[in-house]
């Protein structure tokens, strides 16, 4: 008990003491940034200085996921939103109404769907990555089997680094808890 | 009788292969630091780093020590003396050449007078690489010395990135990053500051770690469904997936023998960790509680350390998180830091310090902590938020 109560007033003192003295950085640019989407490289690039500058440097992993072009359109389907429960990718049965619109709307044409999966705040960055993608995939699979062709459907999750709602309450949270439709027009 | 109870209780402990990894019998060298002669701005530094070593109990001027640091600095560069104090021997005596940078002189002082009293190799040279986000919305991939200083924003992608980890030999970065508006797999190379992509299959590319000889690379993909961890050649290709349990896993880390992968599943409802052969079969499970353990960081302690290898997680206990070690012995975690929301542990490569980002005011913040005393200590504070750390090599 007493080695606890010396290891915390050790680390109070260090920590006060770290307030204090500041630190010092610099901030190392490598180069102007370029905006996104501004070239067609396949590669990113020299570090700091965004994708398609620098001695060119062999793309050893050529990528499968298609290149989707054209003007990306998230109102159409701002209304279907689909919301989940903390920890969890299953569709509720409340919000399967809105794959049925999602999927009815896109029946009569061939524009692509990307699917975007979100999560509340809490946790890590990593576990809510693939949380997110879960909740993807979990619409996606909705939506093949309202029978959308899957070709049609690409998923991304952005774990929790993309919230609607700041705020640090379950209000925020369960309205970040979500799929996202964005429709890729021709 | 309370002394031999905690003896009997050690004993058995570790003939049990209880390999928890607080070391009961760890004892601080006292040690007087004086200020260096023309020098103080390297033997504060030093001095800094004998704080953040944990093994030294630091007196001021005039008490009683074990240990005495002089020095005195000039044009030429930096004398460092250590004595131990009962005996009156040298313990070092060593002149150090100018360097750019006086805290550069200064680690490499520590990391001596560390070798020098305690045995171990220091890790005042060591760096860690970690997630920086100077705005909502943007988060960079950053490198800094592990004492919080010399920080430098690598990219200016205004994306998101995450996950980094470093190549065994320290030159290059893994690390997940949405440059392209997805989340892919690139690596760095911090001698030329290219960058290439190692993974942009459909659906989500991340949590890629090198395994110990630097060859393989495992790795998260869902291309092919649910998240699932793959190998790859650490050159590119070779592509392997390693798991198939019905649900999701995560976030991979590698055993000291490079033999052994432990990861996150969620196979029976919320995430445990497992561990799976770096050839793919039945996975082993390893944590039984808390019930809901993620991102787990396998230490590599170095030869004849008494450190043995351990396997840090993040839990989550009544809705908050913390930072524990898993104990083989009991399948629970020993938390090591839970006063906030403590995450994302990695260890420095004594295989007894972890750095781990902790939220204050829902602010990330990077934290030190040394598991043979559980003493704490906030790296010195950025701008912005600081996240996902991932401790480097030694060089």
């Amino acid at each position: 008990m007493r080695n606890r109560f010396t290891a915390q007033v050790v680390a109070l003192t260090l920590i006060a003491s770290f307030s204090l003295t500041g630190c010092s950085w610099w901030h190392n640019h490598f180069g102007p940034k370029t905006a996104p989407n501004q070239t067609k490289s396949t590669q990113p690039g020299q570090l700091g200085t965004g994708p398609g500058t620098g001695p060119g440097s062999t793309d050893l992993q050529p990528g499968e996921r298609p290149e989707l072009t054209g003007v990306q359109d998230r109102s159409q389907f701002a209304a279907q939103t689909v919301y989940f429960d903390y920890d969890s990718a299953k569709i509720k049965p409340g919000e399967h109404s809105k794959l049925d619109a999602v999927a009815a709307a896109l029946n009569g044409n061939n524009k692509k769907l990307i699917i975007e999966g979100h999560t509340d705040e809490r946790g890590t960055a990593e576990y809510n990555r693939a949380l997110g993608e879960k909740r993807a995939q979990s619409a996606r699979e909705a939506l093949v089997s309202l029978g959308l062709a899957a070709d049609r459907l690409t998923t991304v999750s952005y774990g929790k680094d993309r919230p609607v709602e700041p705020l640090h309450a379950e209000t925020a949270w369960s309205k970040n808890r979500r799929a996202e439709f964005v429709v890729v027009g021709q | 009788m309370k002394n031999w109870f905690w003896l009997a209780v050690s004993l058995l402990a570790t003939s049990a292969q209880a390999q928890v990894s607080i070391s009961k019998n760890f004892v601080k060298k006292s040690i007087v630091v004086t200020s260096f002669t023309g020098g103080a701005n390297v033997s504060d530094v030093m001095k800094n780093d004998l704080r953040l070593s944990g093994s030294f109990d630091i007196k001021p001027a005039g008490e009683s020590a074990e240990y005495l640091v002089q020095g005195s600095a000039d044009a030429a560069g930096v004398k460092c003396f250590v004595t131990q104090l009962a005996t009156k021997a040298s313990v070092l005596a060593r002149a150090y050449q100018s360097a750019g940078n006086p805290r550069t002189t200064a680690h490499s002082i520590a990391d001596d007078i560390v070798q020098a009293v305690t045995g171990q190799r220091g890790i005042a040279q060591t760096k860690i690489a970690f997630i920086y986000s100077p705005k909502r919305g943007v988060k960079e991939l950053a490198v800094m010395d592990y004492d919080g200083f010399n920080v430098r924003v690598l990219t200016h992608d205004e994306k998101i990135s995450g996950h980094p980890r470093w190549s065994p030999d320290g030159r290059k970065i893994v690390y997940t990053s949405y440059w392209k508006n997805f989340p892919d797999v690139l690596e760095a190379d911090l001698t030329t500051n290219q960058r290439r992509v190692l993974a942009n299959f459909p659906g989500v590319n991340s949590g890629a770690d090198y395994s110990p000889d630097g060859q393989t690379i495992a790795l998260t993909l869902s291309k092919a469904g649910n998240p699932a961890l793959y190998t790859m050649n650490a050159g590119g290709g070779g592509l392997r997936r390693l798991t198939n349990a019905k649900g999701a896993e995560s976030s991979p880390t590698w055993s000291p023998d490079g033999q052994t992968i432990a990861y996150v599943s969620d196979d029976r409802g919320s995430p445990q960790i497992y561990t799976i052969s770096r050839s793919g079969g039945e996975p082993t499970r390893l944590t039984v509680s808390p019930s809901y353990n993620t991102e787990p960081a396998w230490s590599h302690p170095p030869a004849g350390s008494e450190m043995k290898p351990t396997v840090a997680v993040t839990s989550r206990v009544g809705g908050g998180f913390q930072v524990g070690v898993y104990d083989p012995g009991t399948q629970a975690v020993t938390p090591k830091a839970a006063d906030g929301d403590c995450t994302d542990p990695t260890w420095a490569p004594d295989g007894h310090h972890l750095v781990f980002g902790k939220l204050r005011g829902y602010r990330s913040r990077l934290y030190l902590l040394d598991v043979r005393t559980n003493e704490q200590l906030e790296l010195p504070v950025m701008d912005g938020e600081s996240s996902e750390p991932a401790w480097g090599p030694w060089r």
